[in-house]
């Protein structure tokens, strides 16, 4: 490959002012970042300011320990008011981490902030090269005489501004969605929540008690359900899925499409009349099996919107087309089976995404037999059983003969920290579900004898220990550190065989229990997958979505507008979940509260004259930013929306006609890069001839 | 615990039970290294979870616990562990059930290599070696083999083909070759 010559570059649409302007040399500032010992332990900074010090155009080179530091942020700010210093050069760390600063402290004393430039001589040099000191000297050297040859084509950039409509969507009805919509109600934003589900409250809904404290799950929950379902500034849209989502942020169109409940909910007043007569009974997936609803119902009685749903495919009248009970039962005519869905467009500023967790589902053939044995039974199916106002009023029943089990085991660790299942992750909170389900055990049936086979038990949240501690002193709850290797089956009494290593014992047990409990992890929803292809949402290694950054923000997405909560971002308990949605309730506040947002302008540009319209660049664009539209001049041109693109560079790189130019990533700019880079590996070639031919 | 079982064994257990406590000086840092070496890659990421143990097959019988091993092995109690890898039966179960999809039985296969250099070697290590040279085959060729096999409908073993003798001598060719003769001290019985 042949780089073009600079001078070819006239391409590039810049007024002819501006061009004058970079006729006259420019006057370069290199600051040197010792970095404490991350940099300076590793390179010799001395050196390598000595040698920038020589670059031509560089007027002046300087080396601190901490550039970042309010001392280090003067030294620029003076260079560059006592040496006319135009464009800067700061080598040191990622520009992930401090760009903004130095953008901020060289407009500060008068320049553009985008005439800076950073060179990372940290993560891609000290770092990586900490045992080869002098070729990592070497290595700053070429990188800094790289930098200095693209800042010194770097052009002055303005930002811009993009409204922000003081809307925000929230995508889930769990506690973490539900608290979001909440605080983002609460201070006056209009917030639409989306819910799949005919009711809102999520997997929360269904638990029991709530460890540390043992408060009732509903009983916390309820009130906030409802306050949402009141709150004049939250619509809630039960029963609906979000199909489309196009714009950006501030900008969002979003398709929701709400699912035909068949019942009108302004007219429904959940009197349950129609229920009581529909001759249809099915499993309730609320339950998990254990309970029944009829084909037209409600979840649970504490549900938001207390509104019946007919439930399409057992519902008698959609196979025969009779029947039709509970029309003549409701008073109120609310019953309306020729509902058709419905699609509501909405325009929405931020977007918050919490659509929560499934837990993981034991294998058909597993180990476990959760398949093949009815007394072995997953955590959440054991809290609906211990549930007051679950199928059973709350008594632990053997799903077998429907007696109380007098022996109840639980096995951890159940698809969590598998590697073999491609879960490798710890889920967070089934250590102390299991704890906690041991104590709801004992308080209801003190004589139960209850096992725990764990791998570790991880308590480390606020009163986490105290309880572990309690479960043992005060209930005798046996923990047996071991992975059970089998399970076998009586066939006359279904008790269960357990055999496992006691490992702290050394010896292989083989104990009978009545009931085994499977503590389930947690893994990625299906709502949560497909909301990613629906965003374009990245996600974790595992399959959970990825947070911007694990430590700095650990709510926002990399797209902008968009943030997450709860446990579609990772296994989480409660209280992390609602912490983490008034996060991003606050995050998302941000820009709506100020109705604008600062776009960066590192983004891509058409030049019209040279586009022809082939629109690869549109297929290949990972966010949708390109678009077909007639050109000034006639004909097909494609336009960069420009809050969209997050100047990635990939149009560029694959325009045929060279027509798109990404913002300081320019052809020009990199080529000088590489000039530079090859002069040192010339330089560094010629010094290994002369040498080879001394020797 | 019967004779059969120390020797396969080699009393793991028992000398557990007689040192009270162990000091620095019986530990082989470079123990889980040399593992490694000879195969054992997974020996330090064990979790000692226990399942190992408890899907073993032989643990079923005698008292052999893979995942104790394992933990002597990260520890470097060298002198516990050389002694009881000859009764893994590599059947593999351990590694199929390993949450944490380590391969247990590969540690025990690295265990009787550096077994076998220290010149631990049980005599029926030594049988086995020596019948490989003499008939090709680990079990020494029996009429009353033979005859149930007939009664099968199988083949008779190859000993009377005619490339037998053949075979028998590349055999022995490449156990002197490789030295293997000389590791296991069957030297004598070779002719190559």
């Amino acid at each position: 490959m042949t780089a073009p010559a600079p001078q070819e570059k006239g391409t590039t649409p810049t007024s002819s002012k501006e061009e004058t302007k970079s006729t006259a040399r420019p006057r370069i500032g290199v600051f040197v970042c010792h970095c404490g010992s991350n940099i300076a332990g590793v390179v010799d900074c001395g050196k390598v300011r000595t040698i920038a010090e020589k670059l031509g155009d560089v007027v002046v080179a300087k080396e601190n320990k901490y550039t970042c530091s309010d001392l280090g942020q003067e030294e620029i700010i003076k260079a560059i008011k006592e040496n006319k210093v135009d464009k800067v050069v700061v080598a040191a760390c990622s520009p992930r981490l401090h760009e903004p600063t130095f953008r901020k402290c060289i407009q500060h004393a008068g320049l553009n902030p985008y005439l800076l430039h950073m060179v990372n001589i940290r993560e891609q040099c000290s770092w990586v090269h900490s045992h080869e000191k002098e070729k990592a000297t070497d290595k700053a050297t070429d990188l800094i005489r790289m930098g200095v040859a693209k800042a010194a084509k770097l052009e002055p950039l303005e930002a811009r501004e993009v409204p922000v409509e003081p809307t925000s969507l929230v995508i889930g009805g769990g506690v973490a969605g539900i608290q979001a919509a909440l605080d983002l109600g609460n201070m006056g934003f209009k917030v639409y929540l989306v819910e799949t589900q005919p009711s809102i409250g999520g997997k929360m809904a269904q638990l029991d008690k709530t460890f540390p404290t043992g408060d009732c799950a509903i009983c916390i929950l309820a009130p906030k359900m409802v306050e949402l379902a009141r709150h004049p500034n939250i619509t809630l849209l039960s029963y609906s899925e979000v199909e489309e989502v196009k714009g950006y942020i501030g900008n969002y169109d979003v398709k929701v499409r709400c699912k035909a409940r068949f019942v009108h909910e302004d007219k429904c007043v959940g009197c349950g009349l129609c229920a009581e007569v529909c001759p249809i009974k099915v499993d309730n997936e609320f339950d998990l099996g254990f309970g029944q609803r009829r084909a037209i119902y409600v979840p649970f009685p504490q549900a938001v919107p207390l509104k019946y749903t007919v439930d399409k495919e057992n519902c008698t009248h959609f196979k025969t087309g009779k029947c039709l009970l509970c029309v003549k039962a409701c008073t109120n005519q609310a019953i309306d089976h020729k509902m058709q869905d419905e699609v509501v467009n909405l325009k929405v500023g931020t977007i918050i995404v919490a659509t929560g967790y499934d837990t993981y589902e034991p294998k058909k053939k597993g180990v476990y037999k959760y398949w093949e044995y009815d007394n072995v039974i997953t955590a959440l199916e054991l809290e609906r059983l211990v549930n007051a106002s679950g199928p059973t009023g709350g008594h632990l029943i053997r799903p077998s003969d429907g007696k109380p089990p007098k022996r109840v085991a639980f096995i951890q660790c159940v698809g969590s920290r598998n590697i073999k299942l491609g879960n490798n992750y710890c889920s967070r909170v089934c250590c102390m579900y299991a704890i906690k389900n041991a104590q709801i055990i004992m308080e209801h049936e003190p004589d139960t004898e209850i096992a725990i086979y764990y791998n570790d038990i991880r308590a480390f949240g606020k009163g986490f220990e105290e309880l572990y501690h309690r479960i043992r002193e005060e209930y005798q709850v046996e923990f047996i550190r071991g992975r059970p290797a089998k399970l076998s089956e009586n066939p006359d009494t279904k008790s269960i065989t357990i055999r496992a290593e006691e490992t702290l014992l050394n010896k292989i047990t083989e104990r009978d229990f009545d009931l085994v409990v499977l503590s389930v992890g947690l893994q990625p929803s299906e709502g949560s997958k497909k909301i990613a292809k629906t965003l374009s949402l990245t996600t974790s290694p595992d399959g959970f979505l990825a947070e911007a950054h694990p430590k700095l923000r650990p709510v926002d997405t990399a797209m902008d507008g968009i943030y997450i909560a709860g446990c579609a971002q990772g296994p989480k308990d409660i209280p992390d979940s609602v912490a983490q949605a008034k996060a991003a309730a606050s995050s998302a506040a941000a820009p709506m509260f100020a109705r604008k947002v600062t776009v960066e302008p590192l983004t891509a540009m058409v030049n019209e004259d040279l586009c022809v319209g082939c629109g690869l660049c549109i297929e290949l664009c990972p966010y949708g930013a390109p678009e077909l539209v007639q050109g000034s001049k006639g004909g097909n041109k494609v336009h960069v929306i420009e809050a969209l693109c997050h100047g990635c560079g990939t149009c560029a790189a694959s325009c045929p006609q060279k027509a798109i130019i990404t913002r300081q990533f320019t052809d020009d700019q990199i080529y000088s890069e590489l000039q530079a880079a090859l002069q040192t590996t010339k330089s560094a070639d010629n010094k290994k001839k002369t040498e080879a031919e001394v020797s | 615990m019967g004779e059969a079982e120390k020797t396969f064994i080699g009393g793991l257990h028992e000398e557990l039970v007689e040192d009270k406590v162990i000091d620095e000086a019986q530990l082989d840092p470079d123990f889980a290294e040399q593992i490694r070496k000879y195969g054992g890659k997974d020996v330090m990421t064990c979790l000692q979870c226990g399942n190992c143990t408890g899907v073993c097959p032989i643990s079923l019988r005698i008292d052999y616990k893979t995942r104790n091993i394992i933990k002597c092995c990260q520890f470097g109690l060298k002198k516990y562990t050389l002694g009881t890898q000859w009764v893994c039966a590599t059947c593999y179960r351990c590694y199929e059930h390993c949450p944490a999809d380590l391969n247990p039985a590969e540690v025990m296969i690295a265990l009787r290599h550096i077994a076998i250099r220290e010149g631990i070697i049980p005599p029926f290590i030594k049988t086995a070696a020596t019948n490989l040279v003499k008939y090709g085959q680990s079990v020494k060729p029996d009429p009353e083999i033979d005859r149930v096999r007939k009664e099968l409908g199988l083949e008779k073993i190859g000993t009377e083909h005619p490339e037998y003798h053949k075979v028998i001598r590349e055999i022995n060719v490449l156990v002197h070759a490789t030295k293997y003769d000389k590791l296991i001290g069957i030297q004598d019985e070779v002719k190559a």
